[in-house]
């Protein structure tokens, strides 16, 4: 059982457990879909979905799952929530649901998810488990929108799709190819560290 | 409950629960998914044979659909070629439309690409590319003009530009255009394909 509040229990997501800064989990999407700020909030908001829903299912049934089979459950409940996800973006976003193409689905082998049940929704009340997941989510989210909107800006020279960059501007092609996102997060990370440090010095 | 049978029942409820769910969802969003689909070809048709009203589907198989644009008579004005092929990366899926003989194109769209942005994803965009492809004769076998030339008059009239830097890219699409362009031809020829409707199956 945690001791911290449920307001901590969600702001400790943000930063001091940021799943992508802190606890470097979920790395495969960060990478993969943030060549543009649209596709980066897209799956960010779709992992949301899936994180809450499958920390409120867990969290609910944790005493009737036997520990033996604990993971097997956890990945077919997450996975009917990524699959209600995927169709409705195909649904109702096609062209969302086209460029993020199959990084939806793998939403199901996203570290974040199944380390949030294993972690906290097995062991704590639904109430503080959704906490959890809007807070790892909300990380989740923040990261992903720092991580695209550098890589769009520069790679693209636009945000949202819109144009941000004057005409002098030569889009960097690179920050849009995979090696633009392993620099970016490379820098953002060290950032991240030097800030952690920062503050602890501090203290 | 023994353990084994607690874990038998408990792995079996979750996944009948899931199922059932999924099955809803699915029933709840496969006609629109599916229209969204039809949606997207009927506006590609629209685009790459001007003035089709009405379209049809004439023929399809694996990688290869040929549809009808019609005017407002209900007279075949063009055929729209939807065709898919391997790419730089990944598939390449366009639609090519072409007169009704087969031997001039009028435009060509490409739906579904994963090239390198900035260099093979070029081919979706008009003034590098796609402008290339309008009102051209493909009667016979269209060929890659490389290096490209800068005065879109000198190319033959079977002639594209193409992509500086993008080559593979640029002879994907062609390659693409060209086999199914002998593909219909073949299939006019066997008496698969004609202007009125039939069923394929």
């Amino acid at each position: 059982m945690s001791t911290k509040t449920a307001g901590q229990e969600f702001i400790k997501g943000l930063w001091d457990e940021n799943p992508v800064f802190r606890q470097l989990l979920g790395l495969c999407p960060t990478l993969a879909v943030t060549g543009a700020v649209i596709n980066g909030l897209a799956m960010g908001l779709a992992t949301t979905f899936v994180l809450i829903f499958s920390s409120l299912v867990v969290s609910s049934i944790k005493k009737l799952i036997p520990s033996q089979v604990r993971i097997a459950s956890y990945i077919v409940i997450i996975a009917t929530f990524v699959t209600v996800a995927d169709r409705f973006l195909a649904a109702f976003f096609p062209p969302i649901s086209k460029s993020l193409g199959p990084y939806v689905p793998l939403i199901v082998v996203n570290c974040i998810i199944l380390g949030r049940q294993e972690a906290y929704s097995s062991k704590n009340k639904m109430g503080r488990s959704l906490m959890d997941a809007l807070g790892m989510s909300a990380g989740f989210v923040l990261a992903l929108l720092i991580l695209s909107a550098i890589r769009e800006i520069l790679g693209a020279g636009t945000f949202f799709g819109y144009q941000v960059m004057g005409a002098w501007f030569k889009p960097w092609i690179i920050m849009i190819l995979p090696p633009g996102a392993f620099i970016t997060l490379g820098i953002l990370l060290a950032l991240a560290l030097q800030i952690e440090r920062r503050t602890k010095s501090r203290k | 409950m023994k353990l084994s049978t607690r874990m038998v029942v408990v792995l079996t409820s979750i996944g009948l629960l899931s199922g059932s769910f999924l099955a809803t969802v699915g029933h709840l969003t496969k006609e629109r998914i599916a229209l969204n689909k039809q949606r997207e070809i009927e506006e590609a048709i629209i685009q790459v044979v001007p003035g089709t009203v009405s379209s049809q589907k004439l023929y399809e198989e694996r990688d290869l659909a040929v549809y009808g644009g019609k005017n407002e008579e209900g007279n075949l004005i063009g055929f729209a070629i939807h065709a898919s092929g391997i790419g730089f990366q990944d598939k390449i899926t366009l639609m090519l439309g072409t007169n009704t003989s087969l031997e001039r194109t009028n435009r060509l769209a490409i739906l579904d690409q994963k090239e390198t942005p900035g260099l093979g994803a070029k081919i979706t965009d008009r003034d590098s590319f796609l402008k290339y492809w309008e009102n051209r004769d493909c009667g016979g076998t269209i060929s890659l003009r490389k290096p490209a030339v800068s005065a879109a008059e000198e190319l033959l009239p079977s002639e594209i530009n193409a992509i500086t830097g993008a080559t593979i890219s640029s002879e994907a699409v062609l390659s693409i255009v060209n086999n199914s362009l002998e593909h219909a031809r073949r299939l006019i020829k066997e008496g698969k394909l004609s202007s009125e409707a039939q069923d394929v199956n």
